[in-house]
């Protein structure tokens, strides 16, 4: 298996957590993978190598947009935030999810 | 950030991409630093964990969406790169595109200018303008067509109704004299056109200085006496000086102030004549704007402007979009018809009466201008452009043999690229790219040259001093032909191999070194290329051999008079000033000057002369004998001196010449010629009889008849000619003089203007030259085709020939093996040369079928071309087949000896 397919696979589930993480606050693209790799309590680990493509293509979409900004460490950094449309596209994506792992989870319980 | 901006701020992304990778590794380091590890070993861990910088940067530049034109960029490189490996090529292929889409894009700008471009005005669509139509009206030119009684179409407020305000009129784009603007150059020959009030607010044209015409201009005879100039005019003359608004210039000695410049690129509603003087109708007579006029009913010597007898102006209209094209067509003829009832009801004899209300008027396309050029040229140029069409495709079929042949060898390399997994549509593109890349090369290569190009047409189809007046300056239109002309060209000859090479069989590739591949389809592709070559070659060396003979035919003609060392001064004393009553002195004092001429033979003068695009046609009748219907009754009619027919060495079938004793006081008589007495007196000598003009009672007697001459051209038929002597019509204008020279004809030129010259000053002489020029410019046309088609045909053979040729040498080589046994086991030579020229002469018997076929309705369409033969000219078939099966047998017979030349111990030993 190619690494394309594996970020296929993982794709739309990669863009729903990106976009929940910057709902909270603006952060750059290492912040990204540390915070989902902290909140999923590491269940969940982002492979970097799908991380940026990622990200560029959600900003190509217009529902990320991202600016230089000096970090705490004095650095410049590309930090990414939300747009509204990139809300939008956040609940639409959340309300698809449960509306998916509801009727997983039916099918598992009625099996 | 949308696509375009991602294109073109490529770097900076790149750069921005890089540095983000960079921090999140920097930081992971970090992380891991302070989790105690050491800073080389942190860093590696932190690149290990990335898998490397570079897949994730290209995984980046795919969700950039640019990746194909990266792609682009990187096959551009390529196929440079492969254009330098193989500079003979890429040279021989530049050039010969350069030389093809050259040629398409310069005879494409004379197409353009001709035939396709519109006029240079706000919604040029909603422009039509009116023509007559009815029995006999498809057969006259353009400008008869369209010269219609404005005055009497006018009157008709009422049915006009839909289209009120909006119909104007033009005169013909006449030679007007310019005297008294600054800086006196002295007497210019400008073009000039009288127009109706309204004329610029319909066709939409802004002043750039000043004002344009009004209705107030216009609405008195004689009314303000103010002028309009061109850009092109105000350049020539003033050189863009803002004082010439307000100059005051003598138009053909009236004078008139100069009121504004229309708007740059508006140069009249004519194509190809180019305006530089607009005037109100109003002034006709002032300006003496004389000829270009149907009379039908009225008094030539009063203002034109208010009278209804008199057809001299065309309509234009602009017909905005609520109202369609037939509603104002409708309207027009309405009006039009009234006028023609109101004159049929005075016809006595019913049969021309019917025949006079058959006619009507209807709206034509004016979005693209008038132009009588286009029916004397539009054909040709139309040809033209479909002969080098024709050209390029063959010398494609040539390159794409030659790109055939140099895949063959670049096979492994194909072959590996595809085994190393490259997909097929990304060698397609890759090859693409490369054919592209040598015509995109060839065609901007050829706009260096096209705009001249363009001009040497110009130039070869009108040598006067008139030529065509066509602006074919480079402009959007013809740079966007030759890039459209170059990416066929390229997608064309490229597409072929690049499919072929495409679908290679990799293992036999690979192991035979690309030796074998083109021994398959590919061989019989570049066979089929040959044959299709063949084939097109023929069809335009049957063209070049029919335009040829039409033009040799033409030059062969008797005229009827003797050409070469007569020499004319073609002028109009009228723009001068001169009157009816000044023009007899003048006439004189010419021939005077005329005769003393050192070498001068006989001199002479006439008002329309011969050759002269002059045509002044009366209707008579003949006492005794019925009224026809149509042009039945007219004669064409010139005025000349008794010198006339001696000089032009027309010789006398009976009767006389003028006299002396034909006076004013004397009986009115005439000199027809054959087809004129054969018209309207068949068998009868009519010299001693008589017809009449205009007026019934004024007997013109026949006092001789002349030899047939060809006067309006050399295609055209003898008209039936009536002439009459300038001793009985005294104040008719002279406006040519002629002298016979037995000494150089160049000096005569010199020595002629002079005398008109010295005769006076102000007359602007438009040109003097020999007789024979006039005629030659009467088939420049035909000369254009045949030199130009002559040219193609003999080109085409050649390219072929050379592709023929290139074709069985390809398959020579490739048979030496073969060729090597069969010497080796005692063939004969000869019989091995005959085993290639079997091949050689299939190919060409093939493309002559199929070139026979296709060219058979093919020259149909050019048959209005032609002169004094028909399209299926047996000879000129006859005569392409044998010229290009000896061409093509010498083309196949060289390969075909070295065929028989090879040594077998050389070819067997190479596999």
């Amino acid at each position: 298996m190619s690494p394309a397919d594996r970020s296929d696979l993982l794709q739309g589930t990669l863009d729903l957590l990106i976009l929940k993480t910057l709902d909270a606050a603006p952060l750059h693209g290492y912040a990204i993978a540390q915070q989902i790799n902290r909140t999923s309590r590491a269940l969940l680990q982002v492979r970097q190598g799908s991380l940026y493509p990622a990200l560029h293509r959600l900003e190509n979409k217009g529902w990320l947009a991202a600016e230089w900004t000096e970090t705490d460490s004095g650095r410049e950094a590309k930090v990414y935030r939300l747009t509204r449309k990139g809300r939008a596209q956040l609940e639409s994506e959340i309300a698809d999810w449960r509306r998916l792992s509801q009727a997983i989870a039916l099918v598992l319980e009625g099996a | 950030m949308n696509w375009l901006m991602r294109v073109t701020h490529r770097d900076r992304l790149e750069r921005e991409a890089d540095r983000e990778l960079r921090f999140h590794v920097d930081e992971e380091t970090r992380r891991l630093v302070a989790t105690g590890l050491a800073p080389d070993e942190a860093r590696r861990t932190a690149l290990a964990a990335f898998g490397g910088l570079e897949p994730i940067k290209e995984a980046v530049r795919d969700v950039r969406g640019t990746r194909w034109l990266d792609d682009l960029a990187h096959d551009v490189r390529y196929a440079v790169r492969t254009m330098r490996r193989h500079p003979a090529f890429t040279i021989a292929a530049v050039l010969s595109l350069a030389v093809g889409i050259g040629a398409n894009t310069a005879i494409f700008g004379v197409l353009d200018a001709l035939l396709l471009r519109p006029l240079d005005v706000p919604a040029p669509g909603e422009l039509s303008y009116v023509v007559r139509t009815g029995p006999g009206a498809d057969t006259l030119p353009l400008q008869s067509r369209t010269r219609l009684p404005f005055a009497a179409v006018q009157r008709d407020a009422d049915v006009l109704q839909p289209i009120h305000g909006r119909v104007a009129a033009m005169s013909s784009a006449v030679r007007m004299q310019v005297t008294g603007a600054v800086g006196d150059p002295g007497a210019e020959l400008v073009l000039g056109q009288l127009v109706t009030g309204n004329w610029f607010s319909v066709v939409d044209v802004v002043p750039q200085r000043g004002r344009l015409l009004t209705d107030a201009d216009d609405a008195t005879i004689g009314g303000p006496a103010v002028a309009v100039i061109s850009d092109g005019y105000w350049t020539r003359r003033f050189a863009r000086d803002a004082s010439a608004v307000g100059t005051s210039i003598r138009v053909n000695g009236y004078p008139v102030n100069i009121v504004g410049v229309a708007a740059p690129r508006f140069e009249g509603f004519v194509v190809g004549n180019p305006i530089d003087v607009w005037m109100a109708t109003a002034l006709q007579k002032q300006v003496a704007y004389g000829a270009n006029a149907d009379v039908s009913d009225a008094d030539v010597s009063k203002p034109w402007r208010a009278q209804e007898g008199i057809a001299w102006l065309t309509l234009v209209t602009r017909v905005p979009s609520p109202i369609s094209r037939a509603t104002a067509a409708a309207a027009i003829d309405l009006a039009f018809r009234r006028d023609v009832e109101a004159r049929a009801a005075k016809i006595a004899n019913p049969q021309q009466r019917a025949f006079a209300l058959r006619a009507h008027a209807t709206l034509a396309d004016g979005s693209r201008g008038m132009s009588p050029l286009r029916e004397q040229f539009g054909g040709a140029v139309t040809l033209l452009m479909t002969t080098v069409a024709l050209m390029l495709l063959i010398a494609c079929a040539n390159l794409a043999n030659l790109l055939m042949a140099r895949g063959a060898s670049r096979a492994r390399e194909f072959a590996v690229r595809l085994s190393l997994g490259a997909r097929r549509g990304r060698l397609i593109r890759q090859l693409l790219t490369e054919s592209l890349a040598l015509s995109v090369l060839g065609g901007a290569a050829s706009l260096l040259f096209a705009e001249a190009g363009s001009h040497a047409l110009l130039r070869m189809a009108s040598d006067g001093p008139a030529p065509l007046m066509l602006d074919v300056s480079m402009r959007w239109s013809i740079v966007v032909f030759a890039i459209a002309a170059s990416i066929a060209t390229g997608l064309l000859f490229g597409l072929m191999p690049a499919l072929r090479f495409s679908r290679l069989d990799i293992h036999e590739a690979v192991k035979s070194g690309g030796r074998l591949v083109a021994a398959g389809r590919g061989a019989s592709f570049g066979r089929a290329l040959v044959v299709a070559q063949v084939a097109l070659s023929f069809v335009l060396l049957v063209g070049a051999l029919l335009f040829v003979h039409t033009l040799h035919n033409l030059l062969t003609i008797d005229p009827g008079f003797e050409a070469t060392h007569l020499v004319t001064a073609r002028f109009d004393p009228r723009m001068a000033g001169y009157t009816g009553a000044t023009m007899a002195s003048l006439r004189e004092r010419l021939l005077t000057g005329a005769h003393a001429i050192p070498g001068a033979g006989a001199a002479s003068v006439a008002m329309c002369g011969t050759m002269a695009d002059c045509h002044s046609v009366s209707d008579i009748d003949v006492p005794g004998r019925p009224r026809g219907v149509g042009d039945d009754n007219d004669v064409q009619e010139d005025y000349v001196d008794a010198g006339y027919f001696p000089s032009l060495s027309m010789t006398f079938v009976a009767g006389r010449n003028f006299l002396d004793s034909d006076r004013a006081d004397a009986p009115k008589v005439a000199i027809v010629n054959e087809a004129m007495a054969r018209h309207f007196f068949a068998d009868v000598n009519p010299v001693g009889r008589y017809f009449t003009g205009g007026d019934p009672d004024a007997k013109i007697t026949i006092v001789g008849v002349v030899r047939d001459s060809r006067i309006n051209g050399l295609r055209e038929t003898p008209p039936r000619m009536a002439f009459y002597p300038y001793s009985q019509n005294p104040a008719v204008p002279v406006r040519n003089l002629y002298v016979r020279t037995r000494g150089d004809v160049r000096q005569t030129i010199d020595d002629l203007r002079g005398v008109v010259r010295q005769a006076d000053r102000g007359i602007a002489v438009r040109e003097v030259v020999t007789l024979a020029a006039l005629e030659e410019r009467t088939i420049a046309r035909e000369r254009l085709v045949s030199t130009l088609t002559g040219a193609f045909g003999l080109l085409a053979v050649a390219v072929a020939c050379l592709g023929l040729y290139a074709m069985v040498s390809y398959s020579v080589a490739r048979r030496r093996n073969e060729i090597g046994i069969r010497l080796a086991l005692g063939a004969p030579p000869s019989s091995v040369r005959w085993l290639v020229m079997r091949e050689t002469l299939m190919l060409v018997a093939a493309g002559l079928v199929l070139g026979v076929a296709a060219t058979v309705p093919t020259v149909r369409l050019v048959a209005s071309l032609l002169y004094g033969m028909t399209a299926a000219d047996p000879v000129a078939f006859a005569s392409a087949v044998v010229a290009l099966s000896v061409v093509a047998m010498l083309a196949g017979a060289a390969p075909a000896w070295r065929a028989s030349r090879v040594d077998p111990s050389i070819a067997l030993r190479i596999d």
